[in-house]
């Protein structure tokens, strides 16, 4: 996933990849990536929850907007079931939860 | 065709181990534990080693003009189209903004397939983009997406990800999402 994120990245194209195995993601090096502990196939949410879905839309627009330098692995703490997604009112913004997963993945030694 | 049939059928005992990595605990922490040492050995082992400058695009237009596409692992492809190489297959499958999810199959051996079946866009989020289009929220869905498969030596992938990348670039994509199995 993050060697293809490269080599289209390569070709001037941006790129934000998803990943669930951390330890993975971080060898590869990829140039956006963002960590979801979730189970595997669901990269995206459960099945038919669409605003758990658009919530990771949003957070990989975000990371393509935002990412200040290659090769950050932004971790999002999302609750898999154990939470609620709310409708996104603002789309041309930063989720707060987005935010702070940034500048802890930015400032991670 | 119902969701189970556009699933290319695997081995009894791997999709039974499957199913008990999605739906308990233990299995899933043991096959996040197995995913971690096998994909760090096999990189090991294939001396691919990722050092020195990482690739970086920054995003040329606002999210509102972008054109964006989704490339994803997970097995996805048209029915339609000739399935993945269950072991191993570096090469990829091209589906049209203009596909629906009643036109997805999945071949792929290494995960529970059962969701995404029932609803692609967990490993294909089309329908989501198609939306946020409409919403004005993403400038255009991009008319080809990729899909590939399963690949056991990660150095296979390079140049079919090299060729991906420059199609995706003549076709005018700005923002490529990449989705996992």
């Amino acid at each position: 996933m993050g060697l293809l994120a490269r080599e289209i990245e390569a070709c001037g194209v941006t790129t934000v990849a998803l990943a669930n195995v951390k330890e993975s993601a971080a060898l590869v090096k990829a140039p956006r990536m963002l960590y979801l502990h979730w189970p595997f196939g669901h990269a995206l949410g459960e099945p038919n929850n669409r605003d758990q879905q658009r919530t990771v839309l949003h957070d990989v627009f975000s990371m393509a907007r935002a990412a200040p330098r290659p090769g950050l692995i932004v971790e999002l703490p999302y609750q898999w079931k154990r939470q609620v997604y709310q409708p996104i009112d603002d789309w041309t913004g930063e989720s707060q939860v987005f935010a702070s997963a940034l500048d802890r993945a930015a400032h991670a030694p | 065709m119902n969701d189970r049939d556009r699933l290319t059928p695997i081995n009894r005992r791997r999709e039974y181990a499957l199913r008990w990595v999605n739906d308990t605990v233990v299995g899933e922490r043991f096959a996040r534990w197995l995913g971690k040492v096998l994909v760090n050995l096999q990189l090991r082992l294939v001396k691919l080693r990722f050092e020195g400058n990482i690739p970086w695009t920054p995003l040329k237009r606002p999210l509102a003009e972008a054109t964006v596409a989704i490339v994803s692992t997970a097995g996805i492809h048209l029915c339609s189209d000739t399935p993945f190489n269950l072991k191993t297959d570096a090469s990829f499958r091209i589906i049209r903004r203009t596909d629906s999810n009643t036109d997805f199959c999945i071949t792929h051996e290494h995960y529970d397939r059962r969701d995404a079946i029932r609803d692609p866009n967990l490993v294909f989020p089309l329908e989501r983009l198609l939306e946020l289009e409409k919403e004005g929220v993403i400038g255009r869905v991009a008319d080809v997406h990729y899909g590939f498969g399963f690949t056991d030596d990660p150095r296979d992938l390079l140049a079919p990800g090299r060729k991906v990348g420059s199609l995706l670039a003549q076709a005018g994509v700005d923002l490529v999402v990449l989705v996992p199995a």
